[in-house]
């Protein structure tokens, strides 16, 4: 029972250690954490590529080379680039890449820092390349997805056989070299000042036609009305003729002579001076009556 | 058990060794009980809303906790947790100025610097809001998960800028820059570790153009505006000018009927009057042609200077009525 309970407690004493001291990275305990992977080399000869978790190794006989196995990020720094309608462009990019194979890795890379040097050539080779084979406009706007991709399918290509995966390889940033922003800004300028006197011009010619139809739509308008007013008065003074000629024409000459009476007492009045003969029918009987 | 111990002992002796053997099993028993009491509740650990613990076993991930309260684990160096808060939106600015920096700074032009299809060039701070969607993924699928996002970011804005005109992104198309930009952003991601990140929103800060041109862009948003001014004015004339001719027209076309109306009232009641007379006059012709004649010449004469000349010869008549109105 005795020796039972201190083999325990020294037996877990031990293997605590053990995962402490392999937590560090001694072994014999060999444990892998999440984001890593390793190899453990016998005489140099790799004898396993480990997972996340826990396994063995022979102290001081085996060597563990420890690799990161998540997505690496690796900015390239920027570059000149010559696009095939002679603009020049400053493109900085990055890549988004994995050891897939540490085994093809460690034979061809020394270090991770080695390998990033070799994937910064062959991006920048790429991205030279594929944007030296488009246009501006090209490379800005229509085939900036098919450029990238392109771009990230060469550099997979060349990278192939290394024990590299490209995820993705993406222009972060564009801009134009030093010192050529200017004259884009006067085209910029020149282009803006033509927009300006556009809109206001064409401001100009709409603000003119509105006005000019309103214009045009009043006139017509009280033309029409001054049409549709002569008819209507027409029409009154037909309508009043006719009423005339109706009641009239039985009676011409009695009319004449009621509508003459008439007019004399709408035109005589204190400022006329009437010179009358006494035979007048008005003065028949004034000089002497009875003479008939 | 009690094999090399000496046979000669007396039962005192015995008696005292057994007991002290018991006391020592008891003290050791104790220990290994309280070490591995101790030890174990090292496995304890609590979570914070918002907080999500990545379980380690030996370093391979068994589990990732989200829920926040009391939790159980075996402990360390066993399992190592790893706590991150997936709850917090994170902010990464682009071309924002940090207090008492000055917004003209060259890393903060270059950052918020970009082309647009038509080969202009425009200043767009951003601020990106992410949040941590799977914690295990963002720390150990992804190394190096902040430049990653910066970077991400970058090459998503400058994608969906150079994919517009100047003016769509200065003023026509503000808002799906933003949409299109933070679709973009989570594609990009989604293709390094689905889940990984959720981009909750990009927001612009700012849009405009460079210093150098911004005088000349504000005059076409001028010239726009004066534009709209002259047709607004023109618009303003042509309502007041139209009704003003629509009152005319009713004026012009009420006022003839209203002629019309009157006309025939008039002929209507002359001739009324007439047939009325005329049927009198049949009567007694001559007789009431007499009186017609005479009640004018009554009417008419009175007010009117009358000169009556005998045919043939001048008489003066005396003007009475103005002498008379000369007194």
């Amino acid at each position: 029972m005795r020796k039972f309970a201190l083999f325990a407690l020294f037996g877990g004493a031990l293997v605590m250690l053990a995962v402490a001291a392999g937590n560090l990275g001694i072994p014999p305990v060999v444990i892998t954490r999440e984001g890593e992977q390793k190899l453990v080399l016998l005489f140099g000869e790799v004898r396993a590529v480990t997972q996340p978790g826990i396994s063995l190794a022979i102290p001081f006989l085996e060597v563990i080379r420890t690799y990161p196995s998540g997505w690496l990020y690796n900015d390239t720094d920027a570059q000149g680039i010559q696009t095939q309608d002679g603009e020049q462009l400053v493109i900085d990019n990055y890549t988004i890449w994995r050891i897939q194979d540490p085994l093809e890795f460690m034979r061809a890379f020394a270090s991770v820092e080695a390998a990033e040097q070799r994937i910064d050539r062959v991006v920048r080779d790429a991205v030279r390349e594929m944007i030296g084979r488009h246009t501006l406009a090209g490379v800005l706007k229509d085939e900036r997805v098919a450029v990238m991709a392109a771009i990230t399918a060469n550099a997979r290509r060349a990278l192939e056989g290394y024990g590299i995966a490209i995820n993705d390889v993406r222009i972060n940033r564009s801009e134009l070299p030093p010192g050529t922003e200017e004259s884009v800004y006067a085209r910029m300028k020149t282009e803006r000042e033509r927009l300006a006197k556009k809109s206001r011009a064409e401001g100009d010619e709409r603000a003119r036609k509105i006005r000019a139809e309103s214009d045009r739509d009043a006139r017509v308008i009280v033309a029409n009305a001054r049409r549709e007013s002569e008819i209507e008065r027409g029409q009154g003074d037909a309508e009043a003729a006719r009423i005339y000629g109706e009641a009239y024409s039985g009676e011409p000459e009695f009319y004449a002579f009621v509508r003459s009476l008439e007019a004399y007492r709408k035109t005589i009045d204190a400022k006329t001076t009437l010179v009358l003969s006494p035979d007048t029918e008005f003065f028949k009987y004034l000089e002497g009556q009875g003479r008939e | 058990m009690a094999e090399g111990e000496p046979e000669n002992l007396s039962t005192e002796q015995r008696v005292r060794r057994s007991v002290a053997r018991t006391l020592g099993n008891l003290t050791l028993g104790t220990v290994l009980v309280g070490a591995l009491g101790v030890w174990l509740s090292l496995g304890a650990y609590t979570l914070d809303p918002g907080e999500a613990a990545i379980l380690l076993r030996l370093g391979r991930h068994v589990g990732t906790v989200s829920d926040e309260g009391f939790h159980w684990t075996l402990p360390p160096p066993i399992t190592v947790r790893v706590i991150e808060n997936v709850g917090m939106v994170r902010n990464e600015d682009f071309g924002i100025a940090s207090p008492g920096e000055s917004a003209d700074a060259s890393a903060l032009v270059h950052e918020s610097t970009m082309q647009t299809s038509d080969n202009n060039i425009v200043r767009i701070s951003f601020t990106v809001q992410y949040r941590i969607g799977d914690p295990y993924a963002a720390r150990y699928l992804v190394a190096d998960l902040p430049a990653v996002v910066r970077s991400a970011s970058a090459a998503a804005m400058r994608e969906v800028v150079g994919r517009m005109t100047v003016d769509g992104v200065l003023r026509e198309r503000r808002a799906e820059l933003t949409a299109e930009a933070t679709s973009t952003l989570q594609r990009i991601f989604d293709g390094y570790s689905p889940e990984m990140i959720e981009v909750q929103a990009v927001q612009l800060q700012d849009a405009q153009a460079p210093a150098a041109v911004r005088a000349a862009f504000d005059d076409v948003v001028a010239a726009i505006q004066d534009a709209s001014r002259h047709v607004n004015e023109a618009q303003g004339y042509q309502n007041q000018v139209i009704p003003n001719a629509r009152a005319e027209a009713v004026e012009l076309v009420e006022s003839a009927k209203g002629y019309r109306e009157a006309r025939i009232a008039e002929a209507t009641g002359e001739a009324e009057r007439f047939k009325a007379l005329s049927v009198e006059y049949r009567k007694a012709p001559a007789v009431t042609r007499k009186r017609l004649y005479l009640e004018t010449m009554e009417a008419v004469l009175p007010g009117v200077e009358k000169v009556i000349v005998k045919p043939g010869q001048v008489v003066p008549y005396l003007p009475l009525e103005r002498a008379g109105a000369a007194k």
